[in-house]
């Protein structure tokens, strides 16, 4: 007399699929993983951490979605989850700058001809990239947040638990910054714009 | 910075607005007044708009390692499997207390008479682990079935269950024999025993009742002792299992908590007609080679026709 009890589909008129909210998570993924990776890239500097931070925050993000009121900003929301798993991964690793500078010498090498206006873009970018990643932690990631992938001030101060106004500090504080790092660069060969 | 003058300290944090094309169109024209006139603050302008073009550059340049595509596929699978593993649960009320059901992707995992009162919170974690999400319209569905079948108004909860519960393939066996049995029927744990060809092993049987997640849905109330008494259920709120017994038509001595089997209807195990009590030798056999219906209705309901004999059609018990 035993009925497979565990084995046979549902017979009643109780769905036991997926229920929307998880539909709707899918579209989230699509929408905004591969820019949260990119964005913990940037931040950390390693394909490796980027890819296992990205997928943490759309696993807690998905744990809490149902949570989530609806008309929420999704897309600051994730970038809070992904700062907070970026900042704690800072905290565990002690040697974070190191990890950058061996991203800096993957940038393109090569025997840089001073005639060369590309190369010295390219000299340029890895240099802005140097300093960016020598700034504090919350102004580095303001900016990151502001510049890279333009978050407004309200969303980058959710991300990093202050204000607008602090928001705002930190990334013109980053930018005088990256602005003093570059001034080699800046006299030696940008043509001023009109 | 410090022998810088007043008005260019004033106008700098417009001029870093400016140069980022976030300034307001009053500060805009503030630093269009000022650098007319101040040819350091204008080169200061230049140098941020050129650091600005950099790092807007930057932005623009794809990575080396700017290939998302390893990680969304690992992504997706452990989504996949949290999502197989996730419980999202409902509390709601009901006749018998307060009730929690607890569904997976497979289907209906839990359902667990709660206390009456005192913080939920740590037994819900306890028992659902910390991923379970309360969602009261996911268990919507299944709470008015239960509710319904709690006051009578449904006979069969016919759910996709999650078996991964269990806690043995000997508990599932015993699970399964109970789910069988037709609504309301009752026999003994020896009987559940001998169904699933361990007679000896009814002590097992009950535990492993004991610890069905799933009552109600898998009618553990309708397995009693071999005396006809109720032995236990949900701990020791027996009452529960008496109500559940008198919805389905088994009625319980109201003093001695028993079913009597002289007041049942009754088939022998194998058998396709159901008899009086009294008939031919079924008064001496056990509980266990036996299923107990409280009425002609129930037995014929689950598919059995009136022993040729005894004939209970014709001479029905006394309700």
């Amino acid at each position: 007399m035993e009925t497979g009890l565990f084995s046979q589909p549902g017979g009643t008129g109780v769905s036991m699929g997926r229920v929307m909210a998880e539909d709707a998570f899918e579209a989230v993924v699509g929408a905004h993983h591969a820019e949260i990776r990119r964005y913990l890239l940037r931040v950390t500097a390693r394909a490796s951490d980027a890819d296992d931070l990205s997928q943490e925050t759309f696993l807690r993000a998905f744990r809490a979605y149902r949570a989530l009121p609806s008309g929420a900003n999704v897309r600051a929301w994730l970038f809070t989850i992904a700062t907070n798993l970026g900042r704690n991964h800072f905290r565990a690793q002690s040697r974070r700058r190191r990890a950058y500078a061996a991203v800096a010498l993957e940038a393109p090498a090569g025997a840089p001809d001073r005639t060369d206006g590309r190369v010295l873009a390219d000299e340029a970018r890895v240099r802005v990239e140097q300093v960016i990643g020598g700034l504090p932690e919350k102004q580095r990631l303001a900016f990151i947040m502001r510049k890279m992938h333009e978050l407004d001030y309200a969303e980058i101060g959710t991300s990093l638990c202050c204000s607008e106004e602090s928001a705002r500090a930190h990334v013109f504080q980053a930018l005088r910054k990256i602005r003093k790092g570059l001034d080699s660069q800046l006299s030696a060969g940008t043509e001023p714009r009109s | 910075m410090s022998t810088m003058p007043t008005s260019c300290r004033e106008i700098e944090p417009h001029l870093l607005a400016s140069a980022m094309g976030e300034a307001t169109r009053d500060s805009v024209e503030l630093v269009r007044m000022h650098v007319a006139g101040c040819p350091e603050c204008r080169e200061e302008l230049t140098r941020y708009r050129a650091v600005d073009g950099m790092v807007d550059s930057l932005r623009r340049a794809p990575g080396p390692d700017d290939d998302a595509t390893l990680a969304r596929a690992q992504l997706t699978s452990r989504l996949a499997d949290l999502r197989s593993r996730m419980v999202t649960f409902g509390i709601f009320p009901s006749p018998l207390g307060p009730l929690l059901i607890g569904r997976s992707e497979m289907g209906v995992a839990l359902v667990e008479y709660l206390p009456a009162s005192g913080s939920l919170t740590a037994r819900v974690r306890r028992l659902l682990g910390d991923d379970a999400v309360e969602d009261e319209a996911a268990t919507e569905g299944l709470r008015a079935e239960l509710i319904e079948y709690i006051e009578g108004r449904r006979a069969r909860l016919a759910w996709p269950l999650d078996p991964r519960r269990m806690r043995s393939d000997f508990q599932r066996r015993v699970l399964e024999a109970t789910a069988a049995l037709p609504y309301g029927a009752v026999t003994s744990y020896a009987g559940i025993a001998a169904r699933i060809g361990a007679p000896s092993a009814f002590r097992s049987v009950a535990q492993a009742l004991r610890w069905n997640p799933l009552p109600i849905v898998i009618p553990c109330h309708r397995v009693i002792g071999s005396g006809g008494d109720l032995v236990g259920y949900a701990g020791k709120r027996v009452e529960l299992k008496q109500r559940l017994l008198a919805v389905e038509g088994v009625n319980v001595g109201p003093h001695d908590f028993k079913v009597h089997r002289e007041a049942m209807y009754t088939l022998m195990h194998g058998e396709v007609e159901y008899c009086l009590p009294t008939c031919g030798s079924l008064a001496e056999r056990p509980l266990s080679a036996l299923t107990l219906f409280g009425t002609r209705e129930r037995a014929e309901a689950a598919g059995f026709g009136p022993c040729s004999s005894c004939r209970p059609d014709l001479h029905p018990l006394p309700a």
